[in-house]
């Protein structure tokens, strides 16, 4: 499949809260997009919906162009949604006896921001106390058995769990990572008295040390897996109703695709799949000017999604509290900041100016919206200091009132203040952009990267007035801003591959009597498992890559730093240059290393990816930089150092090649490029726009 | 004195002090040695700026929330002007304001162009400090001396020299000095994160504005604690609280506190009684810990925190040479859960008198353990305080029920007690049990959170345990009338299983344990908010379908009965719920 996209079409369906996105790739390169209400109920009525669309705009059946397709590719919130409304199915939990509560001690510790806080909730609990059933048995460090499984706990927990009607069964034994067959036995046991129940085993879902972590992360997948598997059986059924030749694929939180069989089992890998595109659609931006070190910045109406890839690896998260939730599986590293164009600017009870988290999101949403909203927001200061156009239409259908903002500003911060409106705007806008600044600190600085070596990537309609604010804030000098900025996470997933992590437990210490060939003998188990699945789904020896990383620590630490070793093979010969790997990675990290202390591996993991071709970058000839032609008028533009009047360009009227300098504004149908002073803009032949520091 | 600052440049300060005070944490928890460290997170990362006051603390422990100022004040104060760009200062001393031996402090002075700016400061509790008994705990010391190894300010690093001969002096008193060498580095790395940091924003914005923004935060901090203050009527309140007699067989110990208001400014003054020759002593660093706890759960305010906070109060802890002020040769080493908590519930049920209904219940307080031995697997020593061994429950609040399994009281939620499996490799044990205990929650409207029972069993060799605190004896205090009917199991113990004998502990213990045998800590929940017989029947039912509650229980801390199948009795619990039969005027003996 690496060779060339051999279908006309490859069709990309991103279902957001509020719209359904559908990204239609043409092999030439062209790239269309659609947009239907999204339909929470059933998601295929909205697919349905965009797919009518898309065949009205082609002329051409539905079936045709799905028959045409080499892929469709369906990028779901539906674990997302379930576990946000904490709407998954009745689960209930087998544990090691003794250890029923660790999915509600939660490490005994209470989230940071809230130490003082009375009104703060305790986290939501996938399975109440009552179902969660500890079974006497239990495992040691080493895999020996210390106490044999009781067979009868596990069948008297299944007759409780069927007279209250739990339909999943999560199971998560004590170091079942070191041996998993009193999880297996309790699985089989648990089939054959609830044959209709969901069942899931930590060792499988998640094969690392760390108890808590592998119970949390298998009952949350316990919980969505039937949501999940009622939908994707749903679309699978609708696609192949419509006649198309190979399975949908969906996408996941690690950046790749995987078959609706896979999801039914695995709900817990998709549940941040949404922002998780982001980089593979800024690395194909990036492509065409040689550039592979990206931090990509979406910025919605409530949300700052920020992810940085560096030589094509792109940072993950490896056990993390996602919506209070402790998850193990390597999701893509999505900093979310509560900063989007709805934020609340506010005065909070120091006489501090803050903005975010909370939103106007969609409704009322902005007080310039004219839709009820009063409080202040970004897009209102943005509208104040003149980088939005007043009474523009938004997406063609919301009015900006520039009135409106003025008050809304006035009321809740300039005068609180002591502030001029302007002032007050200027200020919620810089306070936005610090709080941006110090979200992309998280991605680089804290994995130890320094931002100046990165081009940032914008998408989301509402970053362009904000993105070289935070170039220029870190010293970053190219920005890029491409064609279907508003629909990068959709295009993102058309031109993803399949991705797997496969995941395995290893402790070793790395002195003289350190046996390489067992780590290697390991990465060749799991990755024939990933070899034999992928080439099983039609992929030949070809597209397969092996990307391997091992999580090493020095003797006595507990938390492993990640080492990407690529395909690199372990034996005595090469293993120096992994543990020198490590010195280096820890002081790139933490500002020092311990050359003279001893090393260990803990866990080891393989991303087996099997690439799919991308279709091609569109080209198009370059006219001449004179962008006169585009310029539509002027407007006053506020900045920190003054006002200034300054050129407006249309892009629909910029021409390949045409480049303006700051200050100006670049304006289209749903988002304006704010380029400040300093700052030059060129339309490249890919169709995206580049930015400079002069 | 200030100018006035605009916004944004305060908003971009009070980020940078943020997103530094993050880093410190970041690097100091991913690269330490001890579980303490690394698991527990039992330390704090914070920022003071030239005079020194403290700039930004991060939500870490409020054991150290309060011992960390004056302590920052004597280090700089004994170097006076014999301070240098590259100097590292270490300390522990409590007689220079220090909490105790264990919590060892490093001091990073930020030169800027020459000009002290900035101190990072990182300051964790080390598993071990040397003295008779490992982890630092010893229930048989007269005298400070008979601890540990004192600190006080010393430099390790000068003008940016490693002193090899100094850290060797205190690495080679302390057990497990792998774990010791490789903390220290890591809150090493910790300051010096943080101070890169804080020269980049001193580089980018000047001295004179970032010292503006930061006397304009501490200015805000002061005016926001004035206004709550000032909310508060005028007055004179008073609270006290009991110390159980966790061993030293001198009975138990009233700690008084006194909370004068006047207008926004307000006056804690403690009474306690002479220190006593046992380890829960408390130097004024650490009472002033217990009395900042104790005021924050009444302002209860959000971040961020800095020493502005603090200026409209003042506090006298007594006469030097008492219990809560401390002075040489007093043993302290358990003082930062025990009296540190009992000397913050005096405080909180102060704050109770005046604000009633606005403060919440009190916290279980730490009962917890220390292991040491030689771990058959390397043939090394190890030693560690388990904090797992202290997570209590939280107390409930007037909104909602306690979190469980979230305290002790001096931690507020702050710690983590660590995967079961990485302290498994970590330390050769065996952990049968980590989990809620039944009927351990205060009784209230709000009920408390419920506390914890952690019992392990020591692999392949002699295992020693010394338990420290309290809560053994003594229920948590609830709040606005809630009151429980079954007290005992809401209290802490030590029980030891050897065979088919089992020994319950209820005041502090040195023994050891074999193979085979088991130790279980119990920890106290915390304390309910209203009067518990107001509980809806049907949450109370919720809590005995999840065992949180026992039938037993519910008939004597909430009235509601509970039939023997196991159907909760709505007409038996209105006859039961009598106010002749509800324990605020009739309590049951358990």
């Amino acid at each position: 499949m690496q060779s060339a996209m051999h279908s006309q079409y490859r069709l990309g369906i991103d279902a957001g809260g509020t719209f359904t996105d559908f990204v239609l790739a043409e092999k030439s390169g062209a790239v269309r997009l659609f947009k239907a209400p999204s339909t929470p109920q059933d998601g295929t009525i909205a697919i349905k919906n965009g797919l009518g669309q898309i065949a009205a705009a082609l002329e051409r059946p539905v079936e045709d162009i799905v028959r045409d397709c080499d892929l469709c590719i369906n990028g779901t919130t539906v674990a997302l949604n379930a576990l946000i409304e904490m709407k998954g199915v009745k689960t209930g939990l087998l544990c090691t006896a003794g250890h029923e509560d660790s999915l509600e001690i939660r490490l005994g510790h209470k989230e940071e921001g809230h130490r003082y806080d009375p009104d703060y909730p305790s986290a939501p609990l996938i399975a109440p106390r009552h179902l969660r059933r500890g079974i006497p048995e239990r495992v040691l460090a080493d895999g020996s058995v210390r106490t044999p499984l009781d067979e009868q706990a596990v069948r008297d927990a299944c007759a409780y769990f069927k007279t209250q009607g739990v339909e999943s069964v999560a199971i998560s034994f004590v170091w079942a990572v070191a041996n998993p067959a009193h999880e297996q036995r309790a699985a089989a046991i648990v089939r054959e008295l609830m044959p209709e129940a969901f069942v899931c085993l930590g060792s499988e879902v998640f094969p690392q040390v760390r108890e808590y972590t592998r119970t949390s992360t298998t009952a949350v997948n316990a919980y969505l897996s039937p949501v999940m598997a009622r939908y994707v059986a749903r679309i699978d059924d609708l696609f192949r109703e419509l006649g198309a030749t190979r399975p949908v694929r969906y996408f996941q939180s690690n950046g790749g695709l995987a078959t609706g069989a896979h999801m039914r089992e695995r709900a817990v890998n998709a549940i941040n799949s949404g922002p998780a595109s982001a980089p593979q659609a800024g690395l194909f931006v990036a492509a065409p000017f040689g550039i592979e070190d990206i931090i990509t910045v979406d910025m919605g109406g409530t949300s700052f999604d920020i992810t940085l890839t560096r030589g094509g690896h792109t940072n993950l998260n490896r056990n993390i509290d996602f919506l209070r939730h402790r998850i193990g599986v390597p999701m893509i590293q999505v900093e979310t900041l509560g900063a989007g164009g709805g934020s609340i600017a506010h005065v909070n009870d120091y006489g501090m100016l803050e903005v975010g988290p909370e939103s106007a999101g969609a409704v009322p949403g902005p007080a310039c919206y004219g839709k009820g909203g009063e409080r202040p927001t970004v897009t209102d200061a943005n509208l104040v200091l003149g980088y939005l156009e007043p009474d523009a239409l938004l997406g063609g259908s919301i009015r900006l009132d520039l009135e409106r903002a003025r008050r809304a500003i006035a009321t809740h911060v300039a005068i609180p203040l002591g502030l001029d409106v302007e002032q007050a705007a200027l200020s919620v806008h810089a306070i936005v952009n610090s709080n941006m600044v110090n979200g992309i600190r998280r991605v680089s600085i804290e994995r130890g990267y320094d931002p100046r070596d990165f081009a940032l990537v914008c998408a989301g309609g509402a970053a362009g007035v904000h993105i070289a604010a935070l170039a220029e804030e870190m010293g970053v000098t190219t920005v890029l801003v491409p064609r279907v900025a508003s629909g990068l996470c959709a295009f993102g997933q058309t031109i993803s591959h399949v991705k797997h992590n496969y995941l395995a437990s290893l402790a070793m210490r790395l002195d003289e009597r350190a046996d390489p060939a067992r780590i290697e003998a390991a990465f060749r188990r799991i990755e024939a498992t990933g070899r034999a699945n992928l080439l099983a789904d039609g992929f030949t020896a070809a597209d397969i890559e092996i990307r391997r990383s091992l999580e090493m620590r020095y003797v006595g630490q507990i938390h492993e730093c990640t080492v990407e070793i690529g395909e690199r093979e372990l034996s005595a010969a090469t293993l120096p240059a992994v543990i020198d790997a490590f010195h280096r990675r820890h002081e790139q990290l933490y500002t020092y290393s311990e050359p003279g202390s001893m090393v260990e591996i803990v866990n080891l993991e393989s991303m087996v990816i099997g690439r799919i071709a991308a279709p091609a970058t569109g080209a198009a000839a370059l006219t001449g930089e004179d962008a006169t032609r585009a310029r539509t008028g002027s407007r006053v533009l506020r900045f920190a150092d003054g006002s200034v009047d300054a050129p407006v360009y249309a892009a629909e009227r910029l021409a390949p090649g045409n480049r303006f300098s700051g200050p100006a504004v670049l304006t289209d149908a749903t988002t304006s490029v704010l380029v400040p002073a300093g700052w030059t803009l060129t339309l490249e032949a890919s169709g995206t726009c580049r930015m400079t520091r002069c | 004195m200030t100018t006035k600052v605009d916004p944004i440049t305060l908003a971009v300060v009070r980020g940078a002090l943020e997103t530094t005070q993050r880093e410190m944490t970041v690097t100091l928890e991913k690269t330490s040695r001890s579980s303490v460290f690394n698991l527990a997170h039992d330390y704090s990362n914070a920022i003071f700026d030239h005079l020194p006051e403290m700039v930004l603390q991060g939500q870490d422990i409020p054991i150290h929330l309060g011992s960390l100022i004056p302590a920052m004040k004597a280090v700089a104060g004994w170097f006076g002007e014999d301070l240098h760009d590259g100097d590292v200062i270490y300390h522990n001393d409590p007689a220079h304001a220090g909490s105790h031996l264990l919590d060892c402090c490093m001091y990073y002075p930020v030169f800027h162009q020459g000009e002290l700016v900035f101190w990072t400061v990182c300051k964790g509790h080390l598993t071990d400090i040397g003295g008779p008994v490992p982890a630092g705990y010893n229930p048989d010391a007269k005298e400070i001396y008979a601890e540990g190894l004192r600190i006080p300010p010393v430099k390790l690093w000068e003008r940016g020299r490693r002193r090899e001969d100094v850290i060797n002096l205190l690495l080679t008193n302390m057990r497990a000095r792998r774990d010791q060498e490789g903390d220290l580095n890591a809150q090493y790395g910790a300051c010096r994160v943080g101070a890169r940091n804080l020269v980049m924003l001193l580089d980018k914005y000047g001295v004179a504005t970032v010292r503006a923004a930061i006397a304009e935060l501490k200015d805000m901090a002061d005016r926001h604690m004035r206004s709550l203050i000032a909310s508060v009527p005028d007055g004179r309140y008073t609270g006290s609280a009991t110390l159980e007699d966790a061993g030293h067989g001198l009975g138990e110990i009233e700690i008084r506190a006194t909370v004068d208001i006047a207008g926004d400014r307000c006056h804690v003054t403690i009474d306690s009684p002479p220190q006593v020759p046992y380890f829960i002593n408390s130097y004024a660093g650490n009472s002033l810990s217990g009395i900042y706890l104790g005021l924050m759960m009444f302002a209860q305010v959000p971040p961020p925190y800095n020493e502005g906070l603090y200026r409209c109060v003042t506090v006298d802890l007594g006469p030097p040479g008492t219990l809560c002020n401390a002075r040489e040769p007093a043993p302290h080493c358990n003082c930062t859960t025990t009296p540190m908590e009992t000397l913050t519930d005096a405080v909180r049920s102060a704050f109770e008198q005046a604000c009633p209904a606005q403060v919440a219940a009190s916290w279980g307080h730490a009962s917890g353990i220390n292991i040491a031995g030689v771990d058959p697997r390397t043939g090394e020593q190890y030693v560690t305080m388990v904090l797992a061994s202290i997570i209590a429950g939280a107390g409930a609040t007037r909104q909602m029920d306690g979190w469980h399994a979230c305290g002790p009281l001096s931690c507020f939620g702050a710690l983590s007690s660590g995967d079961i499996e990485l302290l498994e490799y970590a330390y050769p044990i065996l952990i049968h049990r980590y989990g809620l205990v039944t009927d351990s929650a205060g009784a209230g409207r709000h009920r408390g959170g419920s506390g914890t029972c952690w019992e392990i069993e020591p692999l392949g060799h002699t295992m020693t345990v010394a338990s420290f605190g309290e809560g053994r004896q003594l229920a948590t205090r609830g709040a606005a009338g809630a009151v429980n009917g079954l007290d005992e199991p809401k209290l802490g113990r030590l029980e030891i299983t050897r065979g088919e004998t089992r020994e319950v502990h209820r005041r502090n213990v040195l023994v050891n344990v074999a193979p085979g045998e088991r130790v279980a800590n119990y920890n106290p929940g915390g304390g309910g908010y209203g009067p518990a017989w107001e509980r809806p029947p049907a949450e109370v039912y919720a809590d005995f379908r999840n065992g949180l509650v026992s039938r037993a229980g519910a008939a004597l801390d909430y009235g509601v009965v509970i039939d023997a199948d196991g159907r909760l009795d709505l007409e038996a619990t209105r006859l039961r719920r009598t106010p002749a039969a509800s324990p605020l005027t009739a309590p049951v003996a358990a």
